[in-house]
């Protein structure tokens, strides 16, 4: 295994353990400042300016749901979810503007309330390293119910 | 009054609703469940869709009334038709597809063909059917009462018992702003669909203006931080006070809103400033006065396109959405939320407007989920029928009537679930 290779899978297998044990301020701290984190609705190619997005959050719409997952009074989450996510299926392509696209696919599996839940779907991260540091500019995440009817998908997909 | 404590099977509605109280069996009992299906849901006005929805030829779309499958599609003529989606030979569902665009509908069991305005085309094999067989009389059935206002069409499966008019009342002047949030007075029902379900009785999905300080207590801490793109912009200080000059109004007929227009308007200087210094802002107030005078405009900004309205039973109109609540037993139910597009004004307004809805509203949003919890928190408590009668009395003692008729009370009182429970027995009381 490449050194690049290494070490893009160990920052999302990373990522994945920050959401499945809701560590918010690490996984934020994950992300790059502009940032897009799109999870399409519906079917995987919308245009977010005419259709609807379950989340297209910039910077301070992430912070602001960060914000509101860590005050005592999100109910949706008290009790918190319990999450745990398989990665796999990793492809990673280096581009010439130094970007990294990783796509990824991933099935969570969620307990709450004596409920199980399973979701499943491809992630598409685009990363950029800052000093020796990889950090997520972007990630689509495209679920593969994303047209139908959801119950809570509060914590972090 | 002391509770009376009547035993299931519970089926005198009048019985379970009085002036301030609730039994709360109406939101537990499978046997009221199935008299709502028969009694509202299968005969009565029930909204089914925008026409922006199929603005070609052959468009369609696939929804449920109560249990029942209709599909409103746009025939050849230009005309939008409600149709059971029931073959006339065998009674398969001809659309399988929940929306598209067709020629015809083709029922792959036997391949009877139905054109888009339901006539049937083409019976194989026809001669063996006989003499006296007519094609004619064998269409798509329609919906026997179907009609629409500005493009949102409803149905009603058997005789509601009222004409449209008299149905909508004076509710319909709480339908425009919600379109008139347009310089032309026209949306487009095409930006997607947000599902969501919870595990509780669709009589929840009220219009509760006393709930939002403690359900939503997240959300308007956030709304309070600085910066980002949220609800909280069309509103200013607390909308949930009771001296915030917001109201809640009962219209008659169920149909009952959180009229927001009195705060709005004593925010309305900021909230055009806000609305100024955004892309597309200036355009879009230039194409709102030209559309609706100046004086016009202004109203409109204030109403923000939010009656946040609910036209009893299965839909409401609020912030940018229209919602359709769908009852799947007496424990769960599931809630379409449509946001919609304005038409004639900058791209950056509507793409605003989806980033305001996506942050409160669907199964990700910071609001509609915790209404979610809370119906079900709601749903398990109610299974307690040890002392089961609630309270709907706040504001009785200062509710009144305005020069319309309409009965208002304070932001936080419910009159609007006194509203829709007076309605409800007056639905569930017919024959």
């Amino acid at each position: 295994m490449d050194n690049l290779t290494d070490r893009v899978t160990r920052f999302i297998y990373l990522e994945a353990d920050l959401m499945d044990e809701h560590r918010f301020d690490e996984w934020l701290a994950c992300w790059s400042d502009p940032l897009l984190y799109w999870v399409p609705c519906n079917t995987e190619d919308t245009d977010p300016s005419r259709q609807v997005s379950l989340i297209y959050d910039d910077r301070t719409s992430l912070e602001n749901r960060i914000a509101r997952l860590q005050s005592p009074s999100a109910h949706s989450q008290t009790p918190r979810s319990r999450l745990r996510r398989v990665l796999s299926n990793i492809v990673i392509n280096p581009q010439e503007t130094g970007e990294i696209e990783v796509s990824s696919n991933f099935i969570l599996a969620e307990s709450r309330h004596h409920r199980k839940n399973i979701f499943a779907g491809k992630n598409l991260h685009t990363l950029i390293e800052k000093d020796n540091k990889l950090l997520i500019t972007q990630k689509k995440v495209l679920l593969i119910d994303n047209d139908d009817y959801i119950n809570n998908l509060s914590f972090i997909v | 009054m002391d509770p009376i404590n009547p035993q299931p099977p519970l089926l005198n509605p009048d019985e379970l609703v009085t002036e301030d109280r609730v039994h709360g069996a109406i939101y537990t009992s499978d046997e009221i469940f199935e008299l709502e299906m028969e009694r509202i849901f299968h005969g009565y006005w029930m909204y089914l869709g925008h026409h922006s929805e199929v603005p070609n030829p052959g468009d369609y779309q696939v929804r449920q009334i109560g249990r029942q499958s209709v599909i409103m599609v746009r025939g050849e003529d230009g005309q939008v038709r409600a149709l059971m989606n029931r073959c006339r030979h065998r009674g398969m569902a001809v659309c399988e597809a929940e929306e598209g665009n067709t020629k015809f509908f083709r029922c792959w069991y036997h391949g009877w063909v139905f054109a888009t305005d339901g006539k049937l085309l083409d019976v194989p094999k026809e001669n063996g059917y006989g003499e006296g067989f007519n094609k004619e009389e064998l269409g798509l059935t329609e919906a026997p009462w179907s009609t629409d206002y500005r493009g949102f069409h409803f149905v009603s499966l058997a005789d509601p018992g009222v004409d449209f008019d008299d149905y909508l009342g004076s509710a319909k002047q709480y339908i425009d702003p919600f379109l008139d949030a347009s310089p032309l007075g026209e949306i487009d029902v095409l930006a997607g669909v947000h599902r969501t379900k919870y595990y509780g009785n669709w009589k929840f999905v009220g219009m509760d203006g006393y709930h939002p300080h403690f359900t939503h207590k997240s959300v308007l801490d956030m709304w309070n931080r600085e910066g980002g793109e949220n609800l909280g912009d069309t509103h200013r200080g607390d909308p949930f006070a009771d001296d915030s000059g917001n109201l809640t109004r009962d219209m008659g007929n169920g149909h009952v809103m959180l009229d927001f227009f009195p705060g709005r308007e004593q925010h309305y200087d900021t909230y055009l400033e806000g609305l100024l210094s955004k892309p597309g802002g200036a355009e879009y107030l230039a194409a709102m006065e030209k559309g609706h005078g100046k004086e016009g405009a202004k109203r409109q900004l204030i109403w923000a396109g939010d009656p946040h309205t609910g036209i009893y039973p299965n839909m409401q109109l609020i912030n940018i959405q229209i919602r359709i609540i769908r009852p799947i037993s007496a424990n769960e139910t599931e809630v379409l939320m449509f946001p919609t597009l304005l038409k004639g004004v900058p791209e950056e307004i509507n793409a605003t407007r989806l980033r305001h809805h996506e942050s409160f509203y669907g199964p990700a949003g910071a609001g509609a989920p915790d209404d979610a919890e809370l119906f079900e928190r709601n749903q398990t408590g109610l299974q307690n029928n040890v002392n089961p009668w609630l309270l709907l009395g706040r504001g009785l003692d200062r509710q009144y009537r305005d020069e319309n008729g309409d009965l208002v009370g304070l932001v936080s009182d419910e009159v609007t679930q006194r509203g829709q429970l007076q309605a409800w027995v007056k639905l569930m009381s017919r024959r």
